[in-house]
């Protein structure tokens, strides 16, 4: 075992670890009170205008229809296009673009590399460099570098010389665009110095997946890697969690218009939250710590509050 | 104009800075003309020395809230301490159930891609005032939660979202920031990773109001505390109210030459109808033109005399989940007690979001709420009542309020009803969902204390006017031509009359403004007299 290991170890299990837990915390927050926002994607027949099942006369006594298809595409759209971007923000699309599909390309290669190794369809060792899945990989490798790397200039300079970046900017911005950027500068090099980048990089995994010897790589090769377990380690702990956090906001706030039917699977639980018990201190709420919230909303305003009013 | 200071997010609590930014009316939107020369126009007024010690004016040398300056240290380390608390309470799942999963969201997964900014018309209207960007005042807010409230190193939170000062300048100048915007959430609409800078607004109003007491006066004492108390945020008692409304049944039965009669407290009626009582003293032709329309339909309909049965606002929804739920509770038990299938809410924007879609989530939906969207354009499209489209012959545009059309999805039944029964009309760029606020969201409509409402007319409101202008560009520009502007909701109503009312621009352009219903009793072709009467507007 080399360091190495550990430290992708650690990247890859303090990723996931975190990355559940904060799944969980989030899915698992209180209800919360409708507070959607038109265009809702799975309105049927109307979210194409942003109309919602509001505008039926006695919307009740009609069925509710969802077309989950329209999430599918208005998602597709923004995680594919980042169409929000190109609407609302231009400039920073021509840093944000590349800099994401990057990214995913990234993801895409190093899933199709463990499937390919998982499914031997690879053959692992230097001198097959015509091999068709090698050369595909190589490729995405390639694309994934370049895009990677205009996206992370773009942006860092974006962050430092426009005016409406910078003021927001923090240390942790700049940082993360240079780790990330980093990775990309690393696996350009590896691409550019090295013949057999993807056979190493199948080493690598097949070394860290099979708890064994890792085949030695170039100096890139290894900072590539340390960058990665840190990035793996980083990431949960950043905004960049958005990669995921975006379902809760777009699903759970943004579209979520379920109406408070009986039986609706909501009920039980919001009629444990409206017993929560209440500390807020202005006058006029009348709380003492153990009334519920039920029993605050059905209580005239406290005296004192009668006088001033 | 003089160069704008660029201001750092940390300044906000830099005492030295007085006041943080100086906002003045500017032209970065501009008006067509008469409307262009802003030399013509009384800036700002000038607070005098008396206000500017005793209230803080310190943020933009404008007042909405007024918050008194603490008299000695200790009292203003007592503020902070109990602003902190708030901020805690703010995350905690049992005083903040109600918003904390969208609000955790957003505190922790912003971008900082400016990609909302553009959106805001109070940004863009004030000159790109860097304290007006929607993510400027949810930065403070991040920057608190950080430090105050989430759990970590102080040291990678700083290296995170980076570091803030929290003394008394910073709350009493975020106390007035949180009455800087009309939570159109215009900016969420454009975020693409979902985060809702509107609500910040929304939860930085909260945590003043319920923890530490401070609200706008119009909106708490005046407003939930009046309407709980009194029966109404007009200050109208039950009595006041039913003598006003036969008052005004009296006064447009002579002027119509029909019977207009309110009905009050009828058993077996199906519907309870709920106004904004503003409309009763404001604009009593809507509540009337309701009358004569579900009449005239057959629907039984009844107000209520009950302690808020008559008032169907709920400012609660602006600033305090406790008052809003107070408010939202007693207008669904009226309705129990009335034995009503359900409530008929007015044109009002925020009541209606506020009990079909906010309340119901709390307390069900076993008493049904009728949108007036959908109940009009039911009734106009039933064969019930003859219509005559060419009375309505001037032009109209529309003017969507954020609460029925961004925030309920309600969009297209008002425009089927518009197309139908006023030939002139035509659409106000951009409109639907993607419509601008008119200036007056959130409380600001009813808002004028010091020199708020130079600010609502300027800033807020500026968007707003001009898109109305261009609506009629096509239209011979003077007063001869009545034009109309439809504004189906009472807030806006008031927020478009103080627009227009500045700039004289019903006689200078001839542009008036009403409701939805108006126009349609106005084509009802069974009545002798046109309802509308634009030399009485
Ligand atoms: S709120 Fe959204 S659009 Fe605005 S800066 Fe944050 S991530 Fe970008
Ligand atoms: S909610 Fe509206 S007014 Fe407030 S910051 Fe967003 S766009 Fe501006």
């Amino acid at each position: 075992m080399e360091l190495i290991h550990l430290a992708f170890y650690l990247g890859l299990i303090i990723f996931l670890v975190i990355v559940f837990a904060k799944a969980i915390k989030i899915a698992t927050a209180p209800v919360h009170l409708r507070w959607e926002l038109y265009p809702v994607a799975h309105e049927k027949g109307k979210a194409h205008y942003g109309g919602s099942y509001l505008e039926e006369f006695e919307w009740w006594t009609k069925p509710l229809q969802k077309n989950l298809l329209g999430e599918v595409w208005t998602m597709f759209q923004e995680i594919v296009f980042l169409k929000g971007v190109w609407e609302h923000n231009r400039s920073l699309w021509f840093g944000s673009a590349p800099f994401h599909y990057a990214l995913y390309l990234y993801v895409v290669f190093t899933i199709l590399t463990l499937l390919s190794l998982i499914f031997g369809l690879t053959p692992t060792i230097e001198g097959f460099s015509n091999h068709s899945i090698i050369k595909f990989l190589n490729v995405l490798l390639w694309i994934s570098s370049i895009f990677g790397i205009i996206g992370a200039i773009v942006l860092f300079l974006k962050r430092i010389f426009d005016s409406n970046l910078k003021l927001y900017s923090n240390a942790s911005h700049y940082f993360n665009i240079l780790l990330i950027g980093a990775l990309y500068v690393t696996s350009f090099i590896w691409l550019l110095s090295s013949e057999n980048t993807i056979q190493e990089i199948f080493g690598f995994y097949l070394g860290v997946f099979s708890f064994s010897q890792i085949p030695s790589l170039p100096i890139v090769g290894y900072i590539h890697f340390y960058l990665l377990s840190f990035f793996l380690f980083y990431l949960p702990f950043t905004h960049m969690t958005h990669f995921f956090m975006k379902y809760f906001t777009y699903h759970k706030v943004r579209w979520d218009d379920e109406p408070n039917l009986p039986g609706s699977k909501f009920r039980k639980k919001l009629m444990e939250q409206l017993n929560f018990p209440v500390q807020w201190s202005a006058p006029h709420i009348g709380a003492d710590g153990t009334k519920t919230w039920l029993i605050i909303a059905s209580s005239p305003l406290p005296t004192k509050e009668k006088k001033n009013g | 104009m003089a160069e704008k200071r660029k201001i750092k997010i940390t300044d906000i609590s830099n005492p030295n800075l007085q006041p943080l930014v100086e906002v003045a009316p500017t032209n970065t939107i501009e008006l067509p003309p008469p409307y262009d020369k802003l030399e013509d126009l009384p800036g700002f007024k000038k607070l005098s020395e008396a206000t500017r010690q005793s209230v803080d004016d310190s943020l933009d040398g404008v007042v909405a809230i007024g918050v008194p300056k603490p008299k000695t240290p200790e009292e203003e380390q007592e503020l902070v301490e109990k602003f902190i608390s708030g901020l805690i309470k703010l995350f905690s799942k049992e005083n903040n159930w109600t918003f904390l999963q969208p609000l955790v969201l957003t505190m922790e997964h912003c971008a900082k891609c400016q990609t909302c900014s553009e959106e805001c018309p109070i940004f863009e209207a004030s000159g790109y005032e860097e304290i007006y960007r929607p993510t400027y005042r949810a930065e403070i807010l991040r920057r608190l939660y950080f430090k105050y409230v989430k759990p970590g190193s102080p040291l990678l939170k700083k290296f995170q979202v980076g570091d803030i000062d929290l003394n008394w300048t910073l709350i009493s100048r975020l106390v007035e920031l949180a009455y800087r915007c009309t939570i159109c959430r215009r900016c969420a609409q454009a975020c693409p990773i979902g985060i809702d800078n509107g609500l910040i607004t929304h939860e930085l109003r909260k945590l003043f109001s319920q923890e530490m007491g401070i609200a706008a006066k119009e909106i708490h004492d005046k407003g939930t505390v009046q309407h709980l108390l009194v029966g109404s945020s007009t200050g109208m008692t039950p009595e006041v109210v039913k003598d006003n409304v036969s008052f005004i049944d009296e006064d447009l039965s002579e002027r119509l030459g029909i019977k207009v009669e309110s009905k009050w407290d009828i058993e077996g009626a199906d519907y309870l109808v709920l106004h904004n009582a503003g409309e009763f003293l404001s604009w009593p032709e809507n509540p009337a033109a309701f009358a004569i329309l579900l009449d005239a339909a057959g629907i039984k309909w009844t107000y209520s005399s009950e302690l808020l049965g008559y008032d169907g606002v709920n400012y609660g929804v602006w600033y305090d989940d406790f008052q809003f739920s107070r408010i939202a509770m007693r207008h669904f038990e009226i309705a129990k007690k009335l034995g009503v299938k359900g409530i008929i809410m007015g044109e009002c924007g925020h009541e209606s979001k506020s009990m079909a879609i906010i309340a119901e989530r709390i307390f069900g939906n076993e008493i049904k709420t009728i949108n007036t969207m959908s109940l009009i354009e039911h009734i106009v499209f039933s064969g019930k009542i003859k219509f005559d489209p060419e009375r309505n012959n001037f032009p109209v545009t529309l003017h969507d309020p954020c609460n029925i059309v961004r925030l309920m999805g309600i969009v297209q039944p008002q425009r089927r009803v518009l197309r139908f029964l006023a030939p002139k009309f035509r659409e106000m760029e951009p409109h639907g969902v993607e419509n601008y606020c008119c200036g007056g969201g959130s409380g600001f409509a009813v808002m004028t204390p010091y020199n708020f409402l130079d600010w609502r007319i300027h800033i807020s409101g500026r968007k707003k006017f001009k898109q109305i202008l261009d609506a009629f560009k096509d239209e011979p520009p003077g007063p001869e031509v009545p034009k109309y502007v439809c504004a189906p909701c009472s807030n806006c109503k008031g927020q478009i009359r103080d627009i227009l009312d500045y700039y004289g621009a019903k006689e200078k352009s001839g542009i008036y403004y009403g409701g939805l219903v108006e126009l349609v009793v106005n084509a009802m072709a069974d009545l002798k007299e046109p309802f509308i009467d634009f030399s009485m507007m």
